[in-house]
């Protein structure tokens, strides 16, 4: 399985870039959108939080460091937020493909988690430029975007491995994946951080830094706004997390890779 | 490639596929009920296939829809895996399956090059070594910067063939796709493809279309119910092959059904042996056959006549006849005629069409009542004739 993989690199770049060029082709902008979105987003996040609303002082030091920390944690979501649920349905949504061809069937999990680094990295620089111009600047730290944003798609190829197999016999999957997901934004500290609750709730803050998605934003408020106490749990929560949704998922994957299509 | 020619490229041993079918309604529903599994049913799609394919062989495969035939060529290329049995093919297999499979309609023709050229196994430094040659074949050097969704259809056949074979596989999958594109296309994938025969590529070809398979295999297999019925050379392969969808094809015996109805209800066509009278689809060349067209009148038809079309499964059309200058004796309103065209079926081996329509005569002009659910039948013809039809020719020496 993993030398199948191996051996179909190539196709994994190159579906990849096709899969992004694609989604930017007869628009009038082009992949300057690419660009665009994250930006609006980002300079509204901080126009809101420094000129409107004081929610960000009771959570932050400042209103713009408050609109660098959530910025910091939107900027992973948003990544895992793209790429999980399409990396969840890539095997039955790649049927046309499949049912004439084989590749292993978990390529296009890889290449949707592949093909989301592209808008990844423009979130990234993008974070880069707001923690110097609104938030308090950038140190050696900020480096550790790398591991967290290497822990993210690691986290989207284990749960895409394991979903999309199961997404071929319940395709309730789906459903499921955007349910937990509108949910999951509220259960994970993007909006809030954990700290405030260590005295107050310590085993309700335990339980949301184990949640799966809390290791990545941990460590991209680590290398923007100062780590929080439970980076360490969070951190290995996701590993955790990963260990057991890709085993399972490779399981799956390298059981059943050859019957997938009978069913799709 | 180093394969040792003893061994052979393709190699089925006790090959079964079988399919489960599930239910539509959701799972859940299924559980509620407690009767989920006793809804699902099984397919027997390939059962216990042997077969073996030396290097540089060219096999046809026969068989009618749902004898097994797909399910062979997934199996080929590793799509799906046996049920049960031992599928070995050794060195890169391309399938020439529906071409153009992966092509993404916003992408230009030169990106879709690259794309499916890697899907198909080659690296970039490939693709832009042989690029030339795929766009020159292919024909659309003016195009080659615009998206596919402008092309024509057969544009885009031609450039899914040509990369298809620029992809230089040891093992070559033909799934019906020179059905496509136009003649001189056509022609020229023949060519292209005798030329990968020569190199020594091994070829599988799945196709309806018995000319193809005749022109370009020395063996062929014929499938029927998902078993392999026969396996041998070509041309007896092929008589093989019309035995067995004669017999087959006796479920349906008569076309029920009307595509057309405004004043007449077509009850049913059917294919008689005019010596017997019998219903039969399976036919030698030279028979007399009688075409039976039942209809009943929804309005009053003063001038009933009928028309008699006979065309080849690609659907060109070998014979068309009516009776309109000399029309059937009045039809009443919900009464039932019987009408027949007695022919004789000057037809080589393969696959043909019957239609049939019919008209209400006015003056040389015709009115369309109803049309006829067209009755697919099957001529087992004299060895060596090909053609749309078989004018008898006989061969002497005439001179010293």
């Amino acid at each position: 399985m993993l030398r199948e993989l191996w051996a179909a690199r190539h196709l994994l770049v190159i579906l990849a870039r096709k899969d992004f060029y694609v989604r930017y082709r007869r628009t009038v902008l082009g992949v300057v959108w690419a660009v665009g979105v994250p930006l609006v987003q980002a300079v509204v996040l901080a126009l809101v939080f420094t000129h409107v609303v004081g929610i960000g002082r009771s959570y932050a030091a400042s209103d713009h460091e408050y609109a660098v920390f959530l910025y910091a944690a939107l900027v992973p979501w948003n990544y895992i937020a793209n790429a999980g649920p399409t990396a969840s349905t890539a095997i039955v949504d790649n049927v046309a493909l499949a049912g004439k061809i084989y590749f292993p069937r978990a390529l296009p999990v890889l290449v949707t988690a592949a093909s989301a680094i592209y808008p990844f990295t423009i979130g990234i620089v993008l974070l880069l430029l707001m923690s110097v111009v609104v938030g308090s600047g950038i140190g050696i730290s900020f480096l550790l975007v790398i591991p967290g944003a290497a822990l993210a798609m690691l986290f989207v190829v284990s749960i895409g491995l394991c979903l999309s197999a199961l997404h071929v016999y319940f395709r309730d999957i789906r459903y499921i994946v955007m349910a937990v997901l509108s949910v999951g934004f509220y259960l994970t500290p993007i909006i809030y951080p954990l700290e405030k609750l260590q005295d107050s709730h310590h085993v309700l803050r335990d339980l949301l830094a184990a949640g799966p998605a809390a290791g990545p934003i941990e460590i991209f408020r680590a290398a923007t706004v100062g780590s929080d106490s439970a980076l360490g749990l969070a951190v290995t929560a996701c590993l955790v997390w990963c260990v057991v949704f890709g085993g399972v998922g490779f399981w799956l994957q390298c059981r059943r890779d050859r019957v997938f299509v009978d069913l799709l | 490639m180093s394969v040792p020619e003893d061994r052979p490229v393709i190699s089925l041993r006790d090959v079964s596929k079988r399919y489960v079918k599930y239910d539509d309604q959701p799972m859940l529903a299924n559980a509620l009920k407690l009767r989920a599994r006793s809804r699902r049913s099984t397919l027997l799609a390939l059962d216990n296939i042997d077969l073996d394919i030396a290097k540089g062989e060219s096999v046809g495969v026969l068989g009618r829809n749902g004898a097994g035939k797909s399910t062979l060529l997934q199996l080929l290329c590793g799509v799906t895996a046996p049920s049960t049995g031992v599928v070995s093919v050794r060195g890169k297999v391309a399938p020439l399956i529906s071409v153009g499979v992966g092509f993404h309609p916003e992408l230009t023709g030169r990106e879709n090059v690259y794309v499916n050229g890697t899907i198909l196994g080659m690296k970039s430094a490939e693709i832009d070594r042989r690029l030339d040659s795929i766009i020159d074949f292919a024909e659309v050097e003016e195009f080659i910067d615009t998206p596919v969704k402008f092309y024509s259809s057969g544009m885009f056949v031609r450039l899914g063939f040509s990369v298809a074979v620029a992809a230089d596989p040891d093992v070559l999958l033909v799934d019906e796709v020179l059905a496509v594109g136009d003649f001189a296309f056509q022609l020229k994938c023949f060519a292209r493809m005798q030329e990968i025969r020569a190199q020594g590529t091994t070829i599988v070809v799945v196709s309806h279309n018995i000319n193809v398979i005749r022109g370009f295999c020395d063996r062929a297999l014929v499938m029927s119910h998902g078993q392999k019925v026969f396996d041998g050379a070509t041309f007896d392969a092929i008589s093989e092959f019309y035995n067995v969808v004669g017999r087959e094809a006796k479920e349906d015996l008569y076309g029920v059904g009307d595509l057309a109805t405004h004043g007449a209800d077509i009850e049913s066509l059917s294919l008689h042996h005019a010596g017997t009278g019998e219903p039969v689809l399976h036919f030698d060349t030279g028979d007399e056959v009688l075409l039976r067209l039942r209809v009943k009148a929804t309005t009053d038809i003063a001038n009933p006549v009928m028309g008699m079309t006979i065309t080849t499964e690609s659907g060109t059309v070998v014979y068309s006849d009516t009776n309109l200058m000399t029309p059937f004796p009045p039809l009443q309103t919900g009464e039932i005629g019987e009408y027949e065209m007695r022919l004789v079926l000057a037809l080589p081996s393969g696959g043909f069409l019957a239609t049939a329509s019919f008209h209400s005569a006015d003056g040389g002009n015709s009115v369309l009542l109803g049309r006829a659910v067209p009755v697919t039948f099957y001529v087992s013809g004299r060895d060596l004739t090909s053609g749309v039809a078989d004018l008898g020719g006989s061969f002497r020496r005439a001179g010293p």
